[in-house]
C-alpha cells in the first residue's frame, strides 16, 4: 500500500511544481482558450497572423537571451538597439534605397551605432551590477531623448537629410512617420508560399532558424561558456580567470545589435517607421512575450522564445474583438492587452524575488539543520 | 606572420567586404518612380504627337494604359529600366509591341518620360525630365507635423 502512496504523494508534487513553474504560459493559454471561440475570427486567419507576428517579432525577442545567459536579466536596453536600427532606415529612406537591398545597407549601418550603444550601455551596467534591468530601463530613457535630439533638431541642419517626404517642412527634423512602403515586406515575401490558406514567410523563417542555430552554437564557444559561468556566480568565473566585465559588455553589445537588426526586420514588415515612438515600447512587448512563454529573469531558452510569442500575440490578435464582443466596447480588449503586458512583467518579476527568497530561506534552513545535527 | 597581425588581416578583410557590400547595395537598391507622359512634345520646332493609345508593361505587369494627355507612373529598384510598349498610334491602327531600355539617373527621384518622345529617338534632354511635385510641397508647408514624444504621457505635468 506504501508503495503505492508514495508516487501518487511524487506526482502530485510534481504537477504542483509543474503548475507554479508554469503559470504564467498556463495562464495565458486559457485567457487564448476563452477569447479564440468569442472573437470570431476563422483559424486561418489566426495562423496568418500568428504567422506575420513570428517573422515580424521572433528575431527581436531572440536578441534578450544572450544578456540573460550573462546573469544580467531582462535586458531593456534592448531599445538602444531598436533605435539604432531607426537611425539606419531613416538614413536608408532619405537616399531612396528600397527594397532587399535597403534593409541589408541600413543593417550595415545600423551595426557600428548599435555597437557603440551597446559598449555605453555595457559599461554602465557594469557600474551598477545586481541592478541590470532597472538601469538598462533608464538608460533607454536617457537614450530616447538623446535619439529626439538628433532626430529632432540635427538631422537637416548638421546631417544631411534630403528628402522632402520624411524632413519636417520647416527645413529640419524628421517627419512623425517615415513611409518604408518601398520596403514592406519584401523580405517576406522574397520566397513565399501558401498552405492551406496560411502564406509562410521563407527567408524570414529561415533568418529566425540561422539564428537560433546560432545562438546554441554560441553557446557552446569559449565565450558562450564564460558568459553561462558569469550568469551562475561572478565571482567563481572571476576566480576562473574569467574577465567577467569584458564578457559582461561583450552580451549587451551583441544583444545591442541583435536588437539593431531585429528592429529593421520588424519595420520592414510593418512599413512604416514610427520616428518618435516606433522603439519605445518594444522592449517591453518582447520582454512581456519572453515572460509569456515561460522564461524567468535568470533562464530563458528558444522555445521560451516560440510559445512567447504565439501565446502573447494570439492574445494581441484576439483580445480587441473579444473585448468587443464581452462588454460591446473594443477598447477593452485594447486596454486589456496592455496591462496584461504590463502585468506579466509584474508577475514574473515577483515570482522571480519569490523564489530566489525561498530558495535563501530553504539554504539556511538546511544549514540550521546540518549545525543541530553537528552539535 | 603573427597571430595578432592575422587577426588584424582578417578583422580589414571583414570591414573592406562590408563596406563593398554597402556599396553594392547603394547602387542595386537606388529606387526610382518613373512617370509615363502620352503627351505631345514640342522639340527643335518639331512636333511629336501624343499617341492614340500606349499600354505600358514594366515586369510583366500591367502598369498603365494611356490615351492621350494621360500619365502613368511605376517604381523600379535599379538603373537598367525595362518596359514593354503597346503602342497604337491612331484610331483603328493595329497595336505594336516595343521593348525599350533605359538607363535611369542616379541622382533622380522621380522621372518624367514622355513617350512620343522617347519613340520618336530624341535625344534623352527632350524625353527625360524631373519630376517635382510643387503641390505637395506646398501643402506640407501648410500643414506642419506635430511631433510627439512624450512618452511617459504626462502632457502638461
Amino acid at each position: 500500500m506504501s508503495v503505492k502512496t508514495v508516487p501518487a504523494k511524487g506526482a502530485g508534487k510534481s504537477i504542483g511544481s509543474f503548475l507554479a513553474g508554469n503559470s504564467v504560459p498556463i495562464m495565458f493559454i486559457l485567457i487564448c482558450a476563452v477569447c479564440i471561440p468569442v472573437s470570431g475570427f476563422s483559424f486561418t486567419y489566426l495562423l496568418n497572423e500568428i504567422m506575420s507576428r513570428l517573422g515580424r517579432n521572433a528575431f527581436l525577442i531572440l536578441s534578450l537571451l544572450i544578456p540573460i545567459m550573462a546573469g544580467m536579466g531582462l535586458n531593456f536596453g534592448m531599445t538602444l538597439g531598436a533605435m539604432a536600427g531607426e537611425i539606419a532606415l531613416i538614413f536608408v529612406s532619405d537616399w531612396q534605397i528600397w527594397g532587399i537591398p535597403g534593409m541589408v545597407l541600413a543593417m550595415i549601418i545600423s551595426v557600428p551605432f548599435s555597437v557603440l550603444l551597446g559598449l555605453f550601455c555595457g559599461k554602465i551596467l557594469n557600474m551598477a551590477k545586481g541592478r541590470e534591468m532597472i538601469t538598462s530601463y533608464i538608460i533607454s530613457f536617457f537614450i530616447n531623448g538623446v535619439y529626439q535630439l538628433i532626430v529632432l533638431y540635427m538631422m537637416g541642419p548638421i546631417i544631411p537629410i534630403s528628402h522632402s517626404s520624411i524632413k519636417l517642412p520647416r527645413g529640419y527634423g524628421i517627419r512623425n512617420t517615415v513611409s518604408l512602403l518601398n520596403m514592406r515586406q519584401s523580405l517576406d515575401n522574397a520566397v513565399s508560399f501558401r498552405i492551406a490558406g496560411v502564406k509562410i514567410p521563407v527567408i524570414t523563417l529561415l533568418i529566425i532558424v540561422c539564428m537560433c542555430l546560432l545562438i546554441i552554437w554560441f553557446r557552446r564557444t569559449k565565450l558562450g561558456q564564460d558568459m553561462r559561468a558569469v550568469g551562475q556566480d561572478m565571482q567563481v568565473a572571476k576566480d576562473a580567470g574569467i574577465d567577467v566585465e569584458r564578457t559582461r559588455i561583450i552580451s549587451i553589445v551583441i544583444s545591442t545589435v541583435l536588437a539593431g537588426l531585429g528592429m529593421i526586420i520588424y519595420l520592414q514588415n510593418m512599413g512604416n517607421l514610427s520616428t518618435y515612438s516606433s522603439h519605445s515600447q518594444v522592449g517591453m512587448f518582447c520582454i512581456a512575450a519572453l515572460l509569456v512563454g515561460g522564461a524567468s529573469v535568470d533562464k530563458a531558452s528558444i522555445g521560451n522564445v516560440f510559445l512567447g510569442v504565439i501565446l502573447f500575440h494570439t492574445m494581441f490578435i484576439v483580445a480587441p474583438n473579444a473585448g468587443t464582443k464581452i462588454t460591446g466596447d473594443s477598447m477593452i480588449g485594447e486596454y486589456f492587452r496592455v496591462f496584461v503586458s504590463y502585468g506579466v512583467i509584474t508577475v514574473a518579476l515577483v515570482m522571480y524575488e519569490t523564489k530566489k527568497r525561498r530558495a535563501k530561506a530553504g539554504n539556511g534552513r538546511q544549514l540550521q539543520l546540518e549545525q543541530e545535527a553537528i552539535k | 606572420m603573427t597571430d595578432t597581425k592575422r587577426k588584424w588581416l582578417v578583422r580589414c578583410a571583414v570591414i573592406v567586404f562590408i563596406l563593398a557590400l554597402a556599396a553594392l547595395m547603394m547602387i542595386l537598391g537606388r529606387g526610382h518612380t518613373v512617370y509615363f507622359d502620352n503627351k505631345t512634345l514640342e522639340y527643335n520646332g518639331e512636333t511629336y504627337s501624343a499617341k492614340q493609345r500606349i499600354n505600358v508593361d514594366v515586369t510583366g505587369a500591367k502598369t498603365a494604359k494611356l490615351s492621350k494627355r494621360d500619365r502613368g507612373m511605376a517604381t523600379w529598384i535599379g538603373q537598367n529600366f525595362t518596359m514593354d510598349l503597346e503602342i497604337t498610334e491612331n484610331k483603328g491602327d493595329e497595336p505594336v509591341k516595343k521593348t525599350v531600355s533605359l538607363k535611369l539617373p542616379y541622382n533622380m527621384d522621380g522621372i518624367v518620360v514622355n513617350l512620343p518622345g522617347l519613340l520618336a529617338d530624341l535625344p534623352r534632354e527632350a524625353w527625360m525630365s524631373e519630376f517635382v511635385s510643387m503641390a505637395a510641397e506646398t501643402e506640407a508647408e501648410e500643414a506642419e507635423d506635430e511631433i510627439v514624444t512624450d512618452d511617459f504621457g504626462l502632457g502638461d505635468f
